[in-house]
């Protein structure tokens, strides 16, 4: 009888070897515990930390005294630099983000039609993002030297003695730090946005055609609406990394002239490792991380259906 | 579909683009191979008048530059080379192999949650200053400052959701009764997917391979911040250059950012396909 | 007769790597009202056809007319030409009311028309309910019934259907199949079908036109394309079990001829007066038109090697001195499969095509 059944139903006989549950422990459980204790540890000490007033020059970690939110009720009401380098950092984030989007937009849309060359140039465009930060950090730091190749142009232009001192005024050095920034990751917006082009259905667009649509019509009412979520997915990254924003800035200007390029973690890592405020700091660091999950949530809103629904 | 000729005014602009893209690297090649003359010349040399190697040389051979009248290199970069090389190496090793097994376990055993990778993604908004904090006092708790073990630790631990999250998307594009079809034939659930799931997703692992060793290789802050003596990256050391000897040594520093560049644009060209699916967590796959 | 809605005129497509051209000079007049259809296998040049008509590809030379003006100066989407695709291509990212709306609001039209009209079309198709869900929502035959209606609100003067119902499962696209029927007839609009279904062909349009690798191979009424066609291929593409084509030789027997492979023989009546007996043929018969009898006395033997049942009747696969032959018997009373049965023939109903041209000849 039993052998009967059996033989009835043999695929539906469990594997042999470990149970499922077994396996499922082992193949999930060293992710869990690298998290976990390389992650979520320390993060959970940094809390901690972000209550107390300690400093390693004044007392040991386990002797620190807790005092509650006033880290963080210093931070955001009395540290304006710790505002003005959120601010700085939202602007730089905010001009880089849409100069990185035009310009990689213009030049994905420019890859869609045939020409020779085509895969040599694809290559080409996207070396930017291949290179380490402090590399291209230190690479701009040549270039807008005041006797360096881009002041050279300038001059060419606008007639000797126009060059200016891109490190020693405000405004120059954030405008450096951008155009550095801009250079290095344009090419992950031109990638993300040719491959979401390039897996638009090429029907509707034809339908559109059809149904009397310009190009630029069919571009902005067919195609963009389209391309959403993937322009999100290309936001929400580049937020996530430019405002994490740091080795191209140390590489270039140490946060000068003054505080004029500093950066939110170019701040938390001064505070915590020139001044060695490390509570402090994490109290920062924790502010900074409650606005991007509001900001992510927001960027994401009007697509998460379509992104969780989407593809898997 | 034929290749055809761009329009002029396209031509033009696809050109500038082009030099935009390509000049910064032009640069730094150029001022590499620079003798110590050409350096910070005013008006800038674009093209040296005579090439040499020497600035490699001076890299491993602090003393080398001598040759040119030149003093003062602190330190050879041949500890933060091998340092970068090391740490690089052993945890992109750690974090592909952690990450093959969770995105195994992931795609074919998960609850189908869809929030992780949201929360993912929020831990790696969090400023790397700020984690940095609690790993210096960690670190110095169990003597892990300033040693390979904690840099190697922290390195893998950084790139795992990468890893995870692009080795899960490659895991996810096989059907999963490839796995099943090798469990009824009476292999054991593990051995189906080390011998059926792994050996099929191959290419992806090598892809995700190549693209960890970016990351790890280009990381700076935690370095910076748990290197004192003992150890040290290539990013590390370039930033060095600039202080200890206030910005004067150009060409050798060009020289190391070369040599730091030149693999990683390699292994980016060798997995420019794959690009788009690591650097967005396995969103976007082409 | 009223002047053709729609002319091609020596129409042809060369692709620029120079091999065999899709469309290779065609020439088609669609009349008015008229719903034909463009039937063939894939990769024949249907497909190639409807782009030209409305304005996706141009033809490297012969002419397009609508209303009797040629069209090939006018960009797509002026043209006033419709058309339906095989993957519904609906604006996913826009509600039902959208799509239906994007024509008119191209075409800048004011925005009471544009409602008027969107309702008018929803109500044609049973949507009125559904204008404000997102098209991404959609199942398969209510995507084909809005990318329809968002042509149709244009009002086209020629509405080309790619393959529309292939995408659909089964009931939904015999339930789609009526419903074109019903807007066929309600609105008279003029209609290109293309479609690889011949079934879908013979039950939607007036007139079929059979295409093979580029080219027209004959365009008839759809009541007299299956009793009469005029190619070889047309014959063993229309018709589920296609035609049994038998190639074989003549000779004069009696007061007749004699149609034989081998040891297959078939007594024919005398050709037609003035018709020579050509020495090859090949001769069609629709499976319908052979009859089962009782073994004895009948012109043909055969084993039944096959019986495939197909509901109320069944095909036979009848094998007759080494010559396979189907026939559709009724499916009370079939044979058993390995019985011998006799078929019986109407000489009328035969159809012979020239073994050099592969055309059909008014043989007897």
């Amino acid at each position: 009888m039993a052998e009967n059944t059996m033989q009835a139903m043999p695929p539906v006989r469990p594997p042999r070897g470990l149970s499922r549950d077994a396996v499922v422990r082992l193949l999930t459980l060293p992710g869990v515990i690298v998290s976990l204790v390389v992650l979520v540890l320390p993060l959970l000490v940094a809390l901690y930390m972000s209550f107390t007033d300690w400093s390693p020059r004044s007392s040991s970690f386990f002797e620190a005294g807790f005092v509650g939110f006033d880290n963080y009720s210093e931070l955001t009401v009395y540290d304006t630099r710790f505002l003005y380098a959120v601010l700085r950092t939202l602007c730089i984030a905010a001009v880089c983000l849409s100069l990185e989007f035009a310009i990689g937009l213009g030049l994905a849309v420019l890859f869609l039609r045939e020409f020779r060359g085509k895969s040599l140039l694809f290559s080409a465009f996207l070396s930017p993002m291949m290179i380490l930060p402090v590399v291209v950090g230190y690479t701009f730091w040549m270039l807008f030297q005041s006797n360096g190749p881009i002041n050279q142009m300038v001059e060419l232009c606008f007639g000797p003695g126009s060059s200016p001192e891109w490190f020693r005024s405000a405004p120059l050095a954030v405008l450096a730090v951008i155009i550095t920034e801009v250079w290095h990751w344009t090419p992950l917006f031109f990638l993300i946005l040719l491959s979401g082009l390039n897996a638009v259905p090429e029907n509707p667009v034809r339908a559109a055609v059809i149904l009397g649509a310009s190009p630029r019509q069919v571009f902005w009412r067919v195609v963009m609406p389209m391309l959403k979520p993937v322009i999100v997915v290309a936001f929400v990254i580049r937020t996530m990394e430019i405002i994490k924003l740091f080795d191209e800035v140390y590489m270039l200007t140490r946060g000068g002239p003054g505080s004029a390029t500093e950066t939110i973690s170019l701040y938390i890592y001064k505070l915590a490792f020139n001044d060695f405020q490390l509570a402090y700091g994490a109290a920062a660091a924790f502010l900074v991380l409650l606005g991007c999950l509001l900001l992510i949530h927001l960027l994401l809103s009007p697509v998460r259906d379509q992104l969780l629904k989407g593809g898997r | 579909m034929h290749a055809k000729k761009l329009s002029p005014l396209l031509a033009v602009v696809m050109g500038l683009a082009l030099a935009v893209t390509l000049f910064p690297v032009f640069w730094i090649v150029m001022t590499a191979i620079k003798p110590p003359t050409d350096w910070n010349a005013s008006p800038a040399i674009w093209i040296p008048s005579e090439p040499t190697h020497i600035n490699f040389l001076t890299l491993f051979d602090p003393e080398a530059i001598g040759a040119y009248g030149v003093g003062g290199v602190s330190q050879s970069a041949t500890k933060a080379v091998w340092g970068s090389v090391r740490a690089s190496i052993i945890a992109t090793a750690l974090s592909v192999s952690i990450g093959l097994l969770s995105a195994i376990g992931i795609t074919r055993y998960g609850n189908g949650s869809k929030i992780a990778p949201l929360v993912i993604l929020s831990g790696r908004m969090f400023p790397p200053a700020a984690i940095a904090v609690p790993f210096v006092i960690i670190f110095s708790n169990v003597g892990l400052t300033d040693s390979y073990v904690g840099l190697i630790a922290i390195y893998a631990a950084a790139t795992l959701p990468f890893s995870t999250w692009m080795l899960k998307s490659f895991v996810e594009d096989l059907p999963r009764e490839v796995e099943e079809a090798a469990m009824i034939d009476g292999r054991s659930r593990l051995m189906a997917h080390l011998t059926v799931t792994i050996p099929l997703i191959r290419g992806g692992i090598f892809a995700t391979t190549l693209f960890i060793f970016i990351l790890n290789w280009s990381e700076f802050m935690f370095s910076l911040v748990l290197s004192y003596t003992n150890i040290s990256t290539i990013p590390v050391q370039l930033a060095r250059y600039v202080t200890a000897t206030a910005g004067t040594l150009y060409g050798v520093q060009a020289a190391l950012a070369v040599l730091a560049m030149v693999p990683l644009m390699l292994m980016g060209y060798l997995i420019q396909s794959h690009l788009a699916r690591g650097m967005t967590f396995g969103a976007i796959k082409q | 007769m009223s002047k053709p809605k729609l002319e091609l005129v020596a129409l042809r497509k060369d692709y620029a790597d120079g091999s065999v051209p899709a469309v290779d000079g065609i020439d088609l007049a669609v009349q008015p009202g008229e719903t034909l259809a463009l039937l063939g296998p894939s990769g024949c040049g249907k497909s190639t056809t409807l782009n030209m008509i409305v304005g996706l590809e141009s033809p490297t030379s012969g002419d397009i007319q609508i209303d009797g003006r040629s069209i090939l100066g006018v960009p797509a989407g002026k043209r006033n030409v419709g058309m339906v695709f095989q993957d519904y291509a609906v604006f996913t990212s826009m509600t039902v009311r959208k799509n239906l709306a994007f024509g008119l609001e191209i075409r800048k039209m004011p925005k009471a028309e544009i409602d008027r009209a969107v309702h008018e079309v929803a109500e044609l198709l049973g949507m009125a309910d559904r204008l404000d869900a997102r098209a991404r929502d959609l199942g398969g035959s209510e995507l084909q019934r809005v990318a329809i209606g968002r042509t149709l609100a244009t009002r086209p003067a020629l509405l080309l259907l790619d393959e529309p119902l292939s995408n659909l499962e089964y009931a939904a696209r015999l339930a789609m199949r009526r419903e074109l029927r019903r807007l066929q007839q309600e609105i008279g609009l003029t209609i290109i079908y293309v479609t690889h279904d011949q079934i879908e062909a013979l039950s939607l349009a007036d007139r079929i036109a059979v295409m093979r690798a580029g080219k027209i191979l004959q365009v008839e009424q759809t009541t007299t394309i299956y009793d009469t066609p005029d190619h070889v291929f047309v014959a063993s593409f229309l018709g589920s079990p296609p035609m049994n084509l038998l190639r074989g030789n003549l000779e004069a027997h009696g007061q007749g001829m004699l149609f034989r492979i081998g040891q297959f023989r078939l007594q024919l009546p005398p050709p037609r007066p003035g018709m020579a007996m050509p020495r090859g043929v090949t001769l069609g018969v629709r499976p319908e038109s052979l009859q089962v009898v009782p073994a004895e006395a009948a012109p043909l033997v055969g084993q039944v090697l096959l019986a495939e049942p197909r509901g109320p009747e069944v095909v036979l696969t009848v094998e007759s001195a080494a010559v396979q032959l189907k026939a559709i018997a009724p499916s009370h009373g079939r044979p058993e499969e390995g019985s011998l049965v006799g078929l019986a023939v109407d000489p009328a109903s035969l159809v012979f095509f020239s073994n050099d041209t592969s055309h059909r000849m008014e043989l007897c």
